[in-house]
């Protein structure tokens, strides 16, 4: 079932003009797109292989967005929104699993039990639990700092290199390395726990 | 940090990075240098990278998961919540998504399932969530999507099942069936109609917007349906468990449409007042397209500032640049072509009016209900007065078109304004009978005779540019030659027509022909409606202010009092009808000279509309402002000043710096500093004030001509003659042409200009156009006007240097006489012609005369004006003069001091400075302290000589005497000795 791939060229050039309706409008598309073609991803897969979600975001786009009618700003876009609802739809799940764990029973997210997955993957409940406090440092750091939180989110969920992000987001591509590197190593000290809070919490 | 420093922060741990590990200290504390906020922070960050505590960073490429664990995240659609059966997400939000679900008992429906984002603590909310589930349940309304459940997962996710409702967003809506202005507005009155139900059951939506107001269609007819009613309070009180607004001062809602209070108080303090916000936000949008005020994409702080502070435009004016957005914006809404001109035209006055005052910041100015808001819409609709048009809004659109007359000329929004101040009067004085027969032919005239041929002068306008103002004047001509006839039958229609015609040719200045219509209007009300109809009576009184314009005041006089004394019966003395003559009548007595009755009538009015409409109100400022002329007129310069600064002020903030009622206030104020002595400020004013308006108005408009006339009056002060003499000739001659040469501003120019030739010497020049000025002064206004008073003056003044003293005295004992009868002794006219009496006295050798006239003028300016006035001062020296003259040192020492003391304090460079140091020194001289005396005699002969340019012609006598003293001075050092007998014996 392929979706009517001009709808997705029309909501991305007028989300890239700033039309917020398109773009929710694009939100809900572009996940509806993911997920199909996350399970059908999945299932070709042996349920201990490891993906990484990034992975996801680029076949979706290549899949789903005819190349030659889009612009590189609606790709940009296309990335932003991808990237975005990646990082809802893992760190949803981390919290519902989360939840489960709680001995509340599970109704609609049933937890599949993944301890024996390779290590180096937030396999275990504590690197599920991991992804909520990064979610959470995120969120912090991007109150004071919006663009850097939008440089992990497309770098880390979107799996944009630091190139596309540079033009995705309009900025040079040192300003996204040097970005890249500021918020990584915040990020690190706002998990630490060492952190002082002074980068996160700002003035 | 301040973001500069953690712009630093960021700048030097990227470079360090790039360092070798044992040249990082070395390098850090170099750039540091010694500032060790930033150094500790970027060896925290150094620190943090080093350790590197999580794994999932390291790789730039993204996480990897097991696909056992994705495959669950990617799938919750296969679950269910309880009996609902997820289907299919169909939207998601900020706060959660949306999906569409089944529900399979105790009834299989089709539901929207609004999931909320997971990660809340379930144990309270779920309860919390009971009880609004409860409220929610008694809304029952067809315009309100139903709440059927609300509750929680067993993963804390709560989530409210809903009337699935299929339809798109109103706005949206609307712009795809392309409705027109008035079916939006019925629309969008069911809308408020399903907030007001909610209301009556203590029910707030808190986020109301487009995308929540769906319609769809039943039986070909659109309806609207609310949904997510109560649910944003709901989500807030479960998220603020958790304490997640408070802490991060987010906000829930959608900025565009949030109330400034909601936004303020983070949701807490809010009311069913909100919603009525949010709905003339929603009106907003469905009127002209877009938001009020665009807040996308703001910090909170930002939000909120620019809710409590930005000024919401109007609806018409987002239309005002007929660009291509604002062309498909009035396409939408079904106009004609040219499309943004009409609907522009459309909202203005009544639907800018009522959207302001649900967009109220002040929520107990708002309406007080969504049901309040629906009447004035209905009424709207009807044809009906509405609650929220202030109640002079015809006279206000008039006066726009006055106001903007000349910046339009230029530009086809003029055909625009022109329309739209004529329909909002007919509108507003049709309504007053509601007769619907005689609205519509009204409309119907205005549309194919007048509108169409504006269309016409629109389009063709960017062609045959130069002259927009003749063409719009044909379209009036023909339009009123096509009323001839047409209404046999229908004389009420055919007043209303002339009424509205001749409304629009007098907001031109084409007074004979507004003349004609209102007259014909007059007649026609009074026949079919009685003498003392309110709409006979505001005729009459529109026919007074033609008669006003016109210059002819007793005519005008007539008619506004008998309107006025029969309105004040009909409609009572606070009716806008009522005010608008009061004010017009008290226009009349001041251009009649009768400041006193004037100054009554106007402190009235002031005094009711400040309580009736407000301190700020555009017509209590148009009140203040002619209060403070009327003050000028009488010489209360305090009082004029001080007005004219708390107008200026007030229209500064609320209209802006460019603004035509902005710049008349600098018109004043500007007026005000000249008359007080505060040349430099004056001059600075005026000819900001003059190049703005020739650019925008064009040098024959009448404001242009007034500020240029009064920045030549202030070049005149300040001793500029030569540049006030050319700009008052040009003032002269463009009024001649285009008002005519006997009309009352003409023979003002006429008296500046005479003045101004006798500045700059041109006596006999001054002499030919004073008499002449004089001639029509006597018989077009009367011979005892300031006018005329100003042109004897004027006259005499020109006799004067010419040794013509007969006639000069003559003239000025007819001045005195008349003074005596129209104006106190004090009013600075009275003591400028007694002024120049002494002057004419001194120059004739009568220094008895001279000094007596003189005493009595300082006297008066020094109450009137204040001692450190400039004409105060003058006066000093005149009377110092006189005691010279006469021998009496001793009396004119003190004065001579005084002013010079004054002069070398204030203003060291001006030429009476000098002048004072040429009295003292010869009051030295006759002391016989004759080294003193040269030395001051010699420093201020030359110091006026070097300013000689900036001396008006009639004071070089100074000048004259300053050479003589001088000269005997010389002498009586050469022979020392038998001097005092000289020095008594002055003579001219």
């Amino acid at each position: 079932m392929e979706p009517p791939t001009g709808e997705i060229t029309r909501l991305l050039a007028e989300a890239t003009r700033g039309n917020r309706e398109a773009e929710s409008q694009l939100m809900t598309l572009v996940y509806g797109h993911l997920r199909k073609l996350a399970a059908r991803q999945l299932r070709r897969e042996r349920p201990d292989h490891t993906l990484q979600t990034t992975d996801l975001v680029h076949e979706a786009y290549l899949r789903f967005v005819p190349q030659q009618e889009v612009a590189w700003q609606g790709r940009a876009h296309f990335y932003r929104v991808a990237s975005r609802l990646m990082r809802e739809i893992l760190v949803d799940y981390a919290r519902a699993r989360q939840t489960g764990k709680r001995g509340a029973e599970v109704e609609i997210l049933p937890v599949d039990e993944v301890g024996d997955a390779p290590p180096r993957t937030p396999s275990g409940a504590g690197e599920w639990d991991h992804l909520i406090d990064l979610d959470n440092a995120l969120k912090s750091l991007g109150r004071i700092e919006p663009r850097q939180e939008k440089v992990v989110e497309m770098r880390f969920f979107g799996g944009l290199t630091g190139d596309e992000t540079a033009e995705a987001l309009g900025v040079t591509p040192r300003t996204v390395r040097r970005d890249w590197r500021v918020a990584r190593a915040s990020l690190y000290a706002e998990l630490s726990g060492r952190s002082q809070r002074v980068s996160a919490m700002g003035d | 940090m301040t973001p500069e420093e953690r712009a630093r922060v960021a700048e030097l741990f990227d470079a360090v990075l790039d360092h070798p590990e044992a040249e990082r200290a070395e390098f850090l504390a170099a750039a540091c240098a010694g500032n060790e906020l930033i150094r500790a922070e970027v060896l925290r960050l150094l620190q943090a990278e080093q350790d590197r505590p999580h794994k999932f960073l390291n790789s730039s490429s993204g996480p990897a998961f097991p696909t056992a664990a994705l495959e669950a995240a990617f799938s919750p659609v296969d679950g269910s919540i309880g009996p609902y059966r997820l289907l299919q997400r169909i939207g998601s939000g900020g706060m959660g998504e949306v999906w569409l679900a089944d529900q399979t008992e105790p009834v299989h429906r089709r539901v929207a399932l609004k999931l909320i984002k997971a990660g809340m603590d379930t144990g309270d909310a779920v309860t919390r969530f009971q009880a609004e589930r409860q409220a929610l349940a008694l809304m029952d309304h067809p315009s309100i999507a139903k709440v059927f459940d609300a509750g929680s997962t067993s993963q804390g996710r709560l989530y409210f099942a809903m009337e699935y409702i299929t339809g798109v967003p109103i706005t949206k809506y609307c712009d795809l069936h392309k409705m027109t202005v008035p079916e939006r507005l019925e629309l969008f009155v069911q809308v408020c109609e399903g907030v007001q139900h909610a209301h009556q059951k203590a029910i707030i939506h808190r986020d109301l917007k487009p995308s929540n107001i769906l319609v769809s269609e039943v039986d070909g007819k659109p309806v609207p349906r609310i949904i997510d009613f109560g649910i944003a309070k709901a989500i807030s009180q479960a998220l603020d468990r958790e304490g997640e607004l408070t802490r991060t001062g987010a906000m829930l809602g959608t900025p565009s449409y949030m109330s400034p209070e909601q936004a303020g108080s983070g949701g807490a303090d809010v009311d069913t007042r909100t919603d009525v916000y949010s709905l003339g936000a929603v009106l907003y949008e469905l009127l002209v397209g877009v938001r009020p005020l665009e807040l996308h994409n703001l910090p909170p702080d930002e939000i909120r500032q620019r809710l409590e502070k930005m000024d919401t435009p109007k609806p018409s004016a987002r239309l005002r640049a007929p660009d291509e957005n604002s062309s498909k914006t009035a396409q939408d809404r079904g106009c004609d072509p040219p499309a943004s001109a009409t609907l522009s035209h459309q909202l203005r006055g009544d639907l800018d009016a009522i959207t302001l005052k649900a967009l109220e910041k002040d929520r107990s100015r708002r309406y007080g209900s969504p049901s309040d808001l629906a009447a004035d819409i209905q009424r709207y609709l009807r044809n009906e007065p509405v609650l929220a048009v202030a109640p002079s809004i015809a006279y206000r659109a008039r006066k726009f078109v006055r106001r903007y007359r000349g910046a339009l000329l230029t530009a086809f929004g003029f055909a625009v304004v022109l329309m739209v101040a004529a329909v909002v009067s007919v509108r507003q004085s049709i309504r007053a009978n509601r007769e619907a027969a005689t609205t519509r032919a009204v409309d119907d005239f205005l549309q194919h005779d007048l509108l169409s041929q504006a269309s016409l002068a629109t389009q063709a306008g960017s062609k045959a540019k130069p002259d927009p103002h003749l063409e719009v004047r044909t379209a009036l001509d023909r339009a009123a030659e096509r009323i001839e006839g047409k209404f046999a039958g229908q004389p009420e229609v055919e007043a209303s027509i002339r009424d509205t015609m001749g409304q629009t040719y007098l907001d031109l200045g084409l007074y004979p022909e507004a003349r004609k219509q209102l007259e014909q209007a007059l007649d026609l009300h009074r026949r079919t409606l009685g003498a003392k109809n309110p709409r006979t009576l505001e005729t009459m009184s529109l026919l007074g202010r033609v008669a006003e314009f016109q210059g002819k005041y007793p005519e005008a006089e007539g008619l506004l009092t008998q309107a006025l004394a029969a309105q004040r019966r009909v409609l009572g003395p606070e009716h806008p009808d009522t005010l608008s003559s009061t004010t017009t009548l008290a226009n009349v007595y001041s251009d009649e000279g009768r400041y006193p009755q004037a100054e009554v009538l106007l402190s009235e009015t002031l005094d009711v509309q400040r309580r009736m409409l407000g301190p700020e109100n555009a017509d209590t400022l148009h009140s203040m402002n002619n209060l403070a002329n009327v003050y000028y007129y009488e010489g209360k310069y305090a009082q004029t000043e001080a007005l004219y600064s708390q107008v200026l002020e007030i229209r500064r903030r609320k209209l802006g710096p460019d603004h035509p009622d902005t710049l008349a206030s600098m018109d004043n104020l500007a007026v005000a500093y000249w008359v007080g002595g505060e040349y430099a400020k004056a001059e600075a004013v005026g000819s900001q004030l003059v190049e703005i308006r020739r650019s925008m108005q064009g040098v024959e408009n009448p404001d242009t001509l007034r500020s240029m006339n009064n920045l030549a009056n202030v070049y005149d002060a300040e001793g500029k003659y030569p540049q006030a003499e050319a700009l008052y000739s040009r003032v002269l001659e463009i009024r001649r042409s285009v008002l005519s040469p006997e009309h009352p501003e003409t023979i003002r120019s006429m008296n500046n200009l005479a003045n101004a030739y006798n500045n700059v010497g041109k006596y006999s020049q001054a002499e030919a156009l004073a008499s002449q000025t004089l001639e029509i002064s006597r018989r077009v206004l009367g011979p005892e006007r300031l006018d005329t008073l100003a042109s004897m003056d004027n006259l005499a003044d020109s006799y004067g240097p010419q040794g013509k003293y007969t006639q000069a005295e003559a003239l000025f004992l007819q001045m005195q006489a008349i003074a005596g009868r129209v104006l106190s002794t004090e009013n600075p006219l009275t003591l400028s012609f007694l002024s120049d009496f002494a002057r004419m006295y001194q120059r004739q050798g009568k220094y008895a005369l001279a000094e007596s006239y003189a005493a009595q003028v300082l006297t008066g300016r020094r109450h009137a004006l204040g001692p450190g006035n400039p004409d105060t001062m003058a006066s000093e020296a005149d009377l110092a003069l006189a005691y010279v003259s006469q021998g009496n040192f001793a009396a004119a020492e003190p004065l001579a001091r005084q002013t010079l003391d004054f002069y070398q304090k204030n203003d060291p460079g001006n030429w009476q400075r000098f002048r004072a140091e040429t009295l003292l020194g010869a009051c030295r001289a006759g002391e016989k302290k004759h080294t003193e005396a040269e030395s001051l005699l010699r420093e201020g002969y030359e110091g006026m000589l070097a300013r000689k340019d900036r001396i008006a012609a009639p004071d070089r006598y100074y000048l004259d005497r300053a050479r003589d003293w001088l000269a005997r001075v010389n002498r009586s050092q050469n022979h020392s000795g038998n001097t005092s007998a000289e020095n008594r014996s002055e003579t001219p």
